[in-house]
């Protein structure tokens, strides 16, 4: 119970991943699936974001003043920069394929005036 | 000049994709020979790369010259870039998608411009873009780059499937659904691996996971291997994960479907080669026997349950599909027998069945060409009207069943081998099935095809004329025929040479 606390942030991650896995596959609706498939890329977001953070670090910038009066830079003072960079990536990617699916759900529609998984294949199949 | 080999590979067919959708606005007839451009500089680059990995070993690129940086005070260099790698695990396959998709993109000009008339440069431009994510999955040495290139590939590919129109848009969906789903999977397996070991680059993360494992840290090493597998299933379309192949493949247009379906699920079983064989050892395979059986049961029961399906199909891109299909169990159970016969036929089976589903559907494309549709019942006479496309649709169906000198044969035996020293049964029971079922399926189409109609050769009996397709598709489809009888005779030498020593070294003989 303490471990769970302590990583409450984990926790979330889980709940939300859990959230949109669900909506992806369960869900009859082509829009909520979408939606689920964003809150699924949200979830993973928020987890590598969670390793990279540190307890009261700083943002991974050097400036001139500090790298010239200190001896010594503390890894430790810094977030990971690292995951951050990943994330900025992913959610590149992330818009993208939901612009993709949205456009997809959209085409359909039009053919079929629904967004009902099973109005839409009992359509296809006359 | 050589140094730049492993980036022009990349660069290639990228330019030719930026350069295929910008210049369609004023010249539309350019966009065509410019991707073919492009794929084939990265194909020559691919090729000399062969023969450079062959004598002197991996080539490594660090991209933009950011490559490892020596902190003082530390012994070990410290990474910062993102590296590019050409060993023998990848060369092979570096060549099997450039050369694939250099001879499908001459092969597509004209079924494009029936298919898809006015559209063309999208088409192109998006084809040029998925070659470069599958080469990208290929070559990078980066984890996480590879997600990216992964993406990439992905994108691409459901808008290609949704150029086909009607039901296309729904089997775009359910793959998007999927494929997205295999990638965050992956992506999250990713997070576990670098939360452990701090780097991505694939060199850095195989040389830290032994320590790890050793000193008891593998319980999230273990979690995110899983994920990494299970994602990388997803996006192979391997037995539970299946569902949304056949529909994407049967519903996109044929020239879509003649460069995804040899090439997408081919990079993903690379996908997971590269996890299991470099990034964690083949030992980590060995000691986790629960995947292991679990991986080899899966493998059998695709490839019954794929060969079963496609005796019921009636249309000939969808049974083609099924094929497909049934080869991925192929190649999963070969990687996960772990034994050098094994990870051989694996290894050698992603070539020759990339070459053999793109003989298999640019011999379907010709057809489709020709007689509009693809449905069994369809082809009656085809034999007399398209004789040629046909003798290179037997070779390729011969190659599927494994007939030798054909390079089917040649990886099915080391499968086969790798089955029996394992003792794995049920693995060597469903090789030998599928080979059966396919060999049923082509006497099917050669009695529909040759037998239903009176021989024009007998006297009294109707002649029927021959009709085939353009020689731009007719030449790449019998070229890919006869590349598949010499990929089988040159199987040995490119064991030999190349594949020999991507097997790890601490596999048992």
């Amino acid at each position: 119970m303490e471990k769970l606390i302590t990583n409450f942030n984990y926790v979330i991650v889980v709940i939300l991943m859990m959230i949109g896995l669900w909506a992806m596959l369960a869900q009859k609706n082509l829009i909520k699936k979408c939606i689920g498939m964003a809150i699924f890329q949200t979830g993973i977001i928020l987890f590598f974001i969670s390793i990279g953070a540190k307890n009261k670090a700083k943002v991974p910038i050097l400036s001139k003043f500090v790298v010239e009066n200190s001896s010594a830079i503390i890894v430790n003072d810094y977030a990971n920069p690292l995951t951050q960079i990943l994330m900025l990536t992913a959610i590149v990617v992330g818009v993208a394929t939901l612009g993709v699916g949205l456009a997809l759900a959209q085409k359909i529609y039009q053919q079929h005036s629904s967004f009902d998984e099973d109005e839409i294949l009992e359509n296809q199949r006359k | 000049m050589t140094e730049q080999l492993p980036i022009i590979i990349i660069l290639g067919p990228l330019l030719g994709a930026v350069l295929a959708a910008f210049t369609g606005w004023f010249r539309p007839r350019l966009s065509h020979p410019l991707v073919v451009l492009g794929l084939a500089i990265s194909f020559a680059a691919a090729l000399k790369l062969v023969f450079i990995v062959a004598d002197a070993g991996a080539q490594k690129y660090w991209l933009g010259g950011w490559g490892e940086k020596v902190v003082p005070g530390q012994k070990e260099p410290f990474v910062v870039g993102i590296q590019i790698t050409v060993d023998y695990l990848n060369t092979l396959l570096l060549v099997a998608v450039s050369g694939i998709a250099l001879l499908t993109s001459v092969y597509t000009r004209r079924l494009v411009d029936t298919e898809l008339a006015g559209r063309q440069r999208y088409f192109y431009a998006l084809f040029s873009l998925l070659v470069t994510g599958l080469l990208g999955i290929t070559i990078t040495g980066d984890i996480f780059n590879l997600y990216v290139f992964m993406e990439i590939a992905a994108l691409s590919s459901y808008a290609l499937i949704a150029y086909g129109r009607g039901r296309a848009y729904m089997a775009a969906f359910n793959y998007l659904i999927m494929g997205t789903m295999g990638a965050c999977l992956y992506l999250l397996g990713v997070g576990f691996v670098f939360a452990k070991t701090g780097t991505l680059n694939i060199d850095n993360v195989s040389a830290i996971i032994p320590a790890l494992l050793n000193s008891g840290q593998s319980q999230a090493l273990f979690v995110g291997f899983v994920l990494i597998l299970l994602g990388a299933w997803a996006k192979m379309a391997f037995f539970p994960f299946h569902g949304w192949l056949p529909n994407a493949y049967a519903h996109a247009p044929t020239a879509g479907a003649a460069i995804l379906a040899p090439l997408a699920t081919k990079v993903a079983v690379y996908t997971m080669l590269r996890i299991m064989v470099t990034v964690y050892s083949i030992e980590y395979i060995i000691h986790s026997p629960g995947i292991q059986s679990l991986a080899l049961y899966l493998s059998s029961l695709a490839i019954v349950i794929a060969s079963f399906f496609s005796l019921t199909q009636t249309n000939l891109k969808k049974l083609a599909s099924y094929f497909v299909l049934s080869e991925i169990g192929y190649m999963v159970g070969g990687a996960w027998l772990a034994n050098k016969p094994g990870l051989t036929g694996a290894m050698v089976h992603v070539v020759a069945d990339a070459a053999m589903t793109s003989a298999l559907f640019m011999a379907i494309g010709c057809i489709v060409y020709r007689l509009g549709q693809a449905q069994l019942d369809d082809l009656k006479g085809v034999f007399f009207k398209m004789p040629v496309t046909m003798a290179a649709f037997v070779v390729t169906m011969a190659a599927l069943i494994g007939v030798p000198p054909t390079c089917g044969f040649f990886s099915k035996w080391y499968l086969i081998q790798g089955a029996a020293q394992a003792g794995v049964w049920h693995f060597v029971a469903a090789l030998l099935l599928s080979s059966l079922v396919k060999a049923i399926i082509l006497f099917r189409i050669i009695e529909i095809g040759y037998n239903r109609v009176p021989h024009p050769a007998i006297e009294g009996n109707p002649a029927i004329p021959r009709n085939e397709a353009p020689l731009s598709m007719l030449i790449p489809t019998v070229a890919m025929a006869l590349g598949l009888i010499a990929l089988g005779l040159g199987t040995s030498t490119l064991v030999n040479t190349i594949i020999a020593k991507a097997l790890p070294a601490a596999l048992a003989p």
